[in-house]
């Protein structure tokens, strides 16, 4: 009887040894531990950016994961080694090391999109003063705002850490700034074209010819330069700042489209006071014969819609309101240059309108500059 | 006697056929049904984590198959398989419901900054079409291309939005709405240089 007992307490006390000697096949820490590499991975956005990565940490995860919970072998002596333990161990660092990847990889791009970003923001900046400063901005016409809005996108997905489509916008972005660049070539490319400024040049050669030969004043106006210059028998003797039509920088095709004729021209009338609404003004014979001809040419070839006129009262006049910058297609002055300007030329004088009297004109530079970002960025 | 003995063959052969095991195929194919139901609702761009463990459970689910499959008939067993493809099924459900309330948050988001930015520019349009048509015009000419620009910037949005790209909608309509406050003032300064409502004459150039 008494042996029985004893043998019963110490079957029970080798199978409390026995059972408090068994450990779990897999440590909680260590599935905690992965489970904080998975949160890891999805905070730096893999499953996102890096699906391949992810996708491949995933599937060993899950793998493993479905052997901790439906395995039947999660006990086991101490000195038995896991298989199961080893390979999460395993998972684990291999996580670590590609989730210290990641966060590289993760800075490297925000580091290149933040440049990027920043870049085509620069450019846009450059762009816009450049077209600013040349009043080429209805040149543009909705590319300007279409581009300005890439370049917004950009920066709101650069704040959002979506550095991939910031990127991507950016780039757009930049191609459509070529495309800009390209664009103000084709229509400004005359104001940097060596065979257009000679003729020019020439234009205004033969007014302050005229003016010497014939002892009387003449007007030539440049629209780069935005300069009026007046001549007494064929020498220099004032220039005037001027601003020019909405559309200036352009030549003028048809009523409406607010650039600034260039060509000879006469001042065909003078108005007082009373007799304008701009202080002072002298009355261009605009449209002349060539400008008709040139219109009628360009509605024959479709360049210019049948419905669309030649547009008239293009006038040298001063200002009803000093902060207007810009007129329909007028040339404009300041009272006081008005002033002495009206006082100074008769009707009949010559009045030579051209694009620019230098090759290193403001447009010129301006589309050089562009161009030359344009390449650096190439 | 001798017939008895003829039972014991028999008798194990039952068994072993009643103790093979067959892959539980059926649910196995809807849980493959529901991880491309999954992908299609939009779970890869939705919720791409929990879309990607999806998989990694339907590859497990795989391998513990033809793991199974590679067994000597008795020893086959997938009742884990089992297990798998049930949890694939319901996880598969969970993540299709989170990724429609995602997406319709998205979608709800978007229309709303569409909206915002639709009437930024309507109020831009109303501020041109006060403008002077004179001569002063020529102060709100160029800014009257960008409210035009800005018009057809709109149907972008309405383009995400078809497409059911709600991060990308979102951000050109916060783009529209924020370039559609600085044209407004630049309007505002324009018409205030020029001195709104003061009579001018009809100018042809």
């Amino acid at each position: 009887m008494l042996l029985d007992r004893v043998n019963r307490t110490l079957t029970s006390a080798l199978c409390v040894v026995c059972l408090s000697g068994c450990v779990q096949a897999v440590p909680p820490d260590l599935l905690t531990a992965l489970e904080s590499i998975d949160q890891d991975m999805i905070a730096l956005r893999a499953p996102e950016t890096e699906p391949e990565e992810y996708g491949a940490f995933v599937r060993q995860w899950i793998a493993l994961k479905s052997r901790v919970e439906l395995d039947d072998d999660v006990i086991r002596w101490p000195w038995e080694t896991s298989e199961l333990e080893n390979e999460l161990r395993g998972l684990y660092l291999r996580g670590e090391r590609t989730v210290s990847q990641l966060h590289d990889r993760q800075a490297n791009r925000q580091r290149a999109a933040q440049s990027k970003v920043e870049s085509i923001e620069d450019r846009l900046h450059l762009m816009r003063s450049h077209v600013g400063s040349i009043d080429g901005r209805i040149v543009l016409g909705e590319r300007v705002v279409q581009t300005d809005l890439l370049v917004k996108q950009a920066r709101i997905f650069f704040e959002q850490k979506d550095y991939q489509r910031a990127i991507q916008r950016a780039e757009e972005a930049d191609q459509a700034l070529m495309h800009q660049t390209a664009l103000l070539n084709q229509e400004l490319g005359r104001y940097a074209d060596g065979k257009r400024i000679a003729s020019w040049q020439a234009m205004a050669q033969q007014t302050m010819d005229w003016s010497r030969t014939h002892q009387s004043p003449a007007i030539v106006v440049s629209k780069a330069e935005r300069e009026l210059i007046l001549y007494k028998n064929g020498r220099k003797v004032l220039s005037y700042p001027v601003r020019l039509g909405f559309n200036g920088i352009r030549e003028k095709q048809f009523q409406g489209d607010g650039a600034t004729p260039e060509g000879r021209y006469r001042v065909i009338d003078k108005r007082g006071p009373g007799q304008t609404q701009f202080y002072r003004a002298l009355v261009l014979d605009y449209p002349n014969a060539e400008d008709r001809r040139r219109f009628d040419l360009a509605k024959k070839t479709g360049h210019i819609a049948l419905g669309k006129g030649i547009g008239g009262l293009i006038e040298i006049h001063g200002v009803e309101n000093e902060y207007a910058q810009q007129t329909l297609g007028c040339v404009m002055l300041d009272n006081r240059s008005m002033a002495a300007l009206f006082e100074s030329v008769p009707v009949g004088t010559p009045i030579t309108i051209v694009g620019a009297l230098t090759g290193q004109n403001a447009v010129a530079l301006a589309l050089s500059e562009l161009a030359h970002h344009n390449r650096q960025e190439i | 006697m001798q017939s008895r003995v003829f039972l014991i063959p028999m008798a194990l052969a039952v068994a072993i056929t009643a103790g093979c095991a067959d892959p539980p195929t059926q649910q196995i194919q809807e849980a493959e049904k529901a991880l491309k139901e999954a992908q299609e609702s939009g779970a890869s761009t939705y919720s791409p984590d929990e879309y990607a463990k999806l998989e990694g459970t339907l590859d497990t689910l795989r391998k513990e198959v033809s793991e199974q499959d590679g067994k000597f008939a008795l020893f086959r067993d997938y009742g884990k398989a089992q297990q798998l493809s049930i949890s694939a099924k319901s996880e598969s459900e969970r993540i299709k419901v989170a990724t429609a309330q995602k997406k319709e948050e998205g979608k709800a988001a978007a229309l709303q900054a569409q909206q915002v930015a639709e009437e930024a520019v309507k109020a831009a349009q109303q501020l041109v079409a006060k403008a002077p048509v004179g001569k002063d015009r020529a102060a709100v000419e160029a800014i009257k291309n960008d409210v035009e620009g800005l018009k057809s910037l709109l149907k972008q949005v309405q383009d995400s939005i078809d497409k059911q790209d709600y991060p990308a909608a979102q951000t050109q309509a916060k783009a529209i709405h924020d370039m559609s406050q600085g044209v407004q003032t630049e309007i505002h300064n324009a018409l205030a240089k020029v001195g709104r409502g003061k009579p001018s004459l009809s100018r042809r150039p």
